[in-house]
């Protein structure tokens, strides 16, 4: 399998007055194309920092990061804005819709940003819409207007509109509830069987369950990881392992 | 009251930015309205506290010509018992004499005295400055020959007087009550003693002249005693002239520029202070929503809303007294160059000094503005409960309609997402659309002074006729002089006198007589009606029929001494001149009063420009030599009467140009500061997908230039129709009621150009910030 992100000693400090917090430590990592990859950890193991300096939202203190091919850890802030554009999608914990801006104008909003052909991109937006459930007559509503669900599932369209290298998503269910919760999982699953790789940072280890492979952060460093098959609905041993790491984790 | 002020310095050091904008503005509305208040209480002033140091009484008559008959007995007759007191004195003049001025010359009677004019118990000259050391052929003129004239002690001056050219050195510079502007129809110039004795024995038989201040008992009336004197001098001397000057009048004339500044002055002050209260109802409005969490949390803990609203206001407060401090402190600096064209044509030496009305007024008024405005918008506040308040539960977003839907629009993605802001910035851009409408509108005003008094300036405000050339020749001689005008290149001849008569016993009245008015070139003189076109007809400045009432239509009794006519009102007319005392009548309806043919005419005809008059006067004077009794280059009077009105409109321009310019940044800095604030959060979500922060910035300007062009193009448009009619009212005290100004179109269009660019590039400046927002710091903010 072709790796999307290869990490070569990764660090994150941050500095507060005088003393220093490594949040991540030398950290060698690759992501594959195809994975639904799973970010586990504590609270304030380095989760999120780790996920949102693979996707060159936050710049690392030292180390470098190759993500399809090009070294992101160079490029300033306008640089990494045209390289996210084309290369990944995010799926945020707090939906992060632009309230003025009607369902289906935040998807476009994204997917203009690489297409001139506005039609196509219409198309593609609305058959995303509909492929995360999000009926027809919510297309014209503002974020405000709909559910919380329903608007991850909207963050999902967003991301996956530009059909990106690499979907992150940062505890995508974290604000939901079971039910909804589900229908959020469901969609990444959806098309992470289609072929879009996915990196996933989650406490929950119902959502974790959807990944196959499982990254376990602990004190800035990846502690562990484990290898799973595909999800499939119902397969218990493969929850039994998964429980199993994450007993030897220490969750 | 240690809390409040707890609060207040916690409030300013939030909102720096903020607060250094509305203290911008607060000091330009404070700095104007000192500017307009120290024109009108201590500049407009000057000249009448100038003429009572000089003792200068309530008017002065002039009598020049029959010389035989008046003496100082029959003066003291004239006067009777209306006089308080009064003062004789003889001198020399020459009417309408062409006295070199700036790069022209002026129109007007030169009255020449000598030293003893300091000695004059009324209305005395006193020395400004002079140069002792040139001490024979020297002239001292009148102040204002420094002050607009471009004239400095040591500079030649030559002038004609009665044929013979005079060549004199400037020794100084005097201050005389009466015969000191351009506009007050005569200059004083004292002349050394040997030159006025030359020139008194050659010139005082047809020249001599007699000035007679005087000083009124309480209770006469002085219309009524002007006409007394004027009737007794022309019944006893049919052939003198008589020339009574108020002091009012002379003050007025005196004052009349600095008036029209003030009236400009008040107009910015007006739009500026517009522009303060949406900026402040704005700032207030922004703050409560941005402090929303920390107006719950001091709410929780037991502030009342009292406390908050008095912490609030003591910060505008202290804004608004900082600002109108320095603002006020500021007029004091501008108004040395506003006084420079301002101040100059009253002809008086002006120092700005410390006036404490002119201090107190802008910073009271300011600050209680403020006041009032920061009450009237933190009400809102007292509703917020605490809870509401801390969960951010106020809603400042009701989104109803999905504008400029991305799918359907054709337009660019920066484009329709810069209008997608303008329209959840309604307000922002409701401001900058009014902001921008005002601004059009002073630069358009600046640009009509401009244009009409520097580039190409409108001789008939001046005027009320224009011509090329204006000779006045004896009665024997017209005929052949008419002949010999449209002989010798002139166009156009037509004859165009004037003469005094009087109404209803008290007014005098300034009257053209026309041999055919559709001859004159500036029928815009007339605003209403028609021209007197049969010898019963009459055409009266507006001014003074809305004073006595008179419709079109109406008849008007007319006297001249023991003669009189009753004329029908045809028209009226504008006019700056003779405040507003005129009317014009035909050649055969002036008949019914004096006869004409005695009296010189005056011809004005058309020329192909400043040289072509010279040229056509030096033919006819060499052709009839003292036939002609004066002669004067039109373009030249005019550049010498405008040229105090050029540098002023210049100057007007700049001013209006630099605040306006100042006045946009600040209110774009302000608006923007807050968009980017409001809009922190969407920037950092358009970051994390993938936006540039070039692409959220030339969207954030775009977002204010449709409000923008909208209004220029709008405001073009108003002020464009609008202009003339405002100037009407700005104007109609000095006599003018329909102003024709020309608006230059390509002049507008270049104003609207500028101020769109200059909105433009502000609004990309000021949005860099957003280049300091990073989406991976909203995200750690939640």
């Amino acid at each position: 399998m072709t790796n999307i992100i290869k990490t070569n000693k990764l660090c994150k400090t941050f500095s507060n007055g005088g003393s220093q917090q490594h949040v991540l430590q030398n950290i060698d990592l690759e992501i594959r194309e195809g994975d639904f990859t799973i970010i586990m950890g504590a609270s304030g193991a380095g989760k999120s920092t780790l996920l949102y300096a693979l996707s060159g939202m936050d710049k690392p203190t030292l180390g470098n990061i190759d993500f399809a091919g090009k070294e992101i850890t160079k490029m300033n802030s306008d640089e990494l804005a045209l390289f996210r554009r084309e290369n990944c999608g995010f799926v945020f914990q707090q939906t992060y819709l632009v309230d003025s801006m009607s369902v289906l104008d935040n998807v476009l909003a994204a997917g203009y940003l690489i297409s001139n052909d506005r039609k196509a991109t219409v198309a593609k937006a609305k058959e995303i819409l509909k492929s995360v459930d999000i009926d027809e007559s919510l297309w014209g509503k503002f974020p405000t207007q709909i559910s919380g669900g329903e608007a991850q599932r909207v963050g999902i369209a967003r991301a996956l509109v530009n059909s990106p290298k690499l979907v992150f998503a940062d505890e995508p269910t974290g604000a939901l509830n079971s039910k909804t919760g589900k229908a959020v999982l469901d969609a990444l699953t959806k098309f992470n069987n289609k072929g879009q790789s996915i990196v996933m940072v989650t406490h929950d280890i119902t959502s974790a369950r959807r990944g196959n492979r499982i990254l376990y952060v602990r004190d800035g460093e990846i502690a562990g990881e484990l290898e799973l098959g595909k999800y499939v609905s119902g397969n218990k041993e493969r929850h039994q392992m998964l429980r199993d790491f994450l007993g030897e984790m220490g969750w | 009251m240690n809390k409040l002020l707890l609060l207040t310095r916690s409030h300013l050091r939030k909102n720096k930015g903020t607060s250094i904008g509305l203290l911008f503005l607060m000091l330009i509305a404070s700095m104007l309205i000192g500017v307009s208040l120290l024109l009108m209480l201590d500049a407009v002033p000057l000249a009448k506290k100038e003429a009572a140091r000089l003792d200068a009484g309530d008017g002065i008559i002039r009598i020049t010509g029959g010389k035989e008959a008046i003496d100082d007995d029959f003066i003291v007759d004239c006067l009777g018992d209306d006089v308080e007191r009064y003062f004789i004195s003889k001198g020399l003049q020459y009417s309408d004499c062409s006295i070199p001025f700036n790069d022209g010359t002026v129109l007007l009677d030169a009255v020449v005295v000598n030293s003893s004019a300091y000695d004059r118990e009324m209305a005395r000259a006193e020395i400004i400055s002079e140069d002792t050391s040139v001490t024979s052929d020297y002239v001292i003129l009148p102040y204002i020959f420094h002050s607009t004239g471009n004239v400095e002690i040591g500079d030649d001056f030559s002038i004609e007087l009665k044929g013979t050219k005079e060549n004199l050195k400037v020794r100084g510079f005097s201050s005389t009550p009466y015969f000191a502007g351009t506009n007050l129809g005569a200059m004083e110039l004292i002349l050394d003693d040997d030159t006025y004795a030359k020139l008194y024995e050659k010139d005082s038989e047809t020249n001599s002249c007699t000035m007679i201040p005087y000083e009124l008992k309480e209770g006469v009336k002085q219309s009524r005693f002007s006409l007394k004197v004027d009737s007794k001098i022309i019944v006893k001397a049919p052939d003198s002239q008589v020339s009574l000057v108020t002091m009012s009048n002379t003050v007025t004339g005196r004052t009349f520029m600095s008036m029209i500044i003030a009236v400009s002055n008040i107009s910015t002050t007006a739009v500026i202070l517009v522009v303060i209260l949406l900026m402040l109802v704005s700032s207030i409005s922004n703050y409560v929503r941005e402090n929303m969490k920390t107006i719950g949390a001091l709410k929780a803990v037991g502030y009342t809303s009292k406390d908050l609203n008095r912490s609030l206001v003591i910060q505008f407060i202290t804004i608004s007294t900082i600002g109108s401090i320095i603002g006020a402190g500021c007029s004091y600096l501008l108004m040395p160059l506003i006084a420079k064209f301002a101040v100059a044509q009253v002809g008086i030496p002006y120092h700005v000094s410390f006036n404490v009305i002119c201090t107190v007024i802008p910073v009271v008024s300011v600050i209680l503005y403020t006041f009032i405005l920061a009450v009237l918008s933190l009400r809102k506040t007292r509703k917020i409960e605490p809870i509401v308040a801390l969960r951010e539960g106020v809603a400042d977003h009701n989104f109803k309609r999905n504008h400029f839907a991305l799918d359907k629009s054709r337009s660019g993605l920066n484009v329709n997402l810069g209008l997608k802001t303008m329209m959840a910035n309604k307000k922002q851009n409701a401001i900058t659309f009014f902001v921008v409408g005002g601004i059009m509108f002073l630069c358009i005003m600046s640009l009509l002074m401009f244009w009409n008094f520097n580039l190409k300036p409108k001789y008939e405000i001046m005027a009320f006729e224009t011509c090329g050339a204006a000779i006045t020749a004896e009665p024997e001689y017209k005929d052949e002089v008419r002949k010999f005008l449209s002989d010798n290149g002139g166009s156009n001849v037509r004859e165009l006198d004037t003469f005094h008569l009087t109404y209803n016993d008290e007014e005098r009245f300034y009257v053209y007589i026309t041999e055919d008015a559709s001859k004159l070139n500036n029928q815009n003189g007339l605003y209403k009606g028609k021209f007197p076109k049969y010898d019963n007809e009459v055409a009266l400045s507006g001014k003074f029929a809305r004073e006595y009432d008179f419709e079109i239509g109406d008849e008007i009794k007319l006297d001249l001494g023991d003669k009189s006519y009753t004329y029908v009102i045809t028209g009226f007319l504008q006019s700056a001149n003779n405040l507003g005392r005129e009317g014009i009548v035909t050649l055969s309806g002036a008949k019914h009063v004096f006869d004409m043919d005695k009296y010189p005419s005056t011809f004005y005809v058309d020329t192909d420009g400043r040289e072509a008059s010279d040229e056509l006067i030096k033919k006819c004077s060499d052709e009839f030599g003292d036939h002609l009794l004066s002669k004067a280059n039109f373009y030249e009077s005019m550049e010498g009467s405008l040229s105090t009105f050029k540098n002023l409109a210049t100057m007007m321009l700049i001013i209006i140009a630099a605040i306006s310019a100042i006045v946009i940044i600040l209110v774009l800095f302000l608006l923007i500061k807050v968009l980017i604030y409001n809009k922190r959060k969407d920037y950092g979500i358009y970051k994390a997908i993938g936006y540039t922060s070039r692409d959220l910035i030339l969207q954030t300007a775009l977002s204010f230039m449709p409000s923008i062009v909208i209004s220029s193009i709008v405001f073009s448009f108003v002020s464009y129709f609008v202009a003339n009619p405002y100037m009407n009212i700005v104007m109609m005290a000095f006599g003018i009621c329909k102003a024709d100004f020309d608006i230059p179109v390509p002049g507008v269009a270049i104003i609207a150009v500028c101020v769109n660019v200059l909105s433009f590039a502000f609004a990309l400046f000021e949005a860099r910030k957003i280049k300091k927002i990073e989406a991976y710091n909203m995200l750690i903010a939640e």
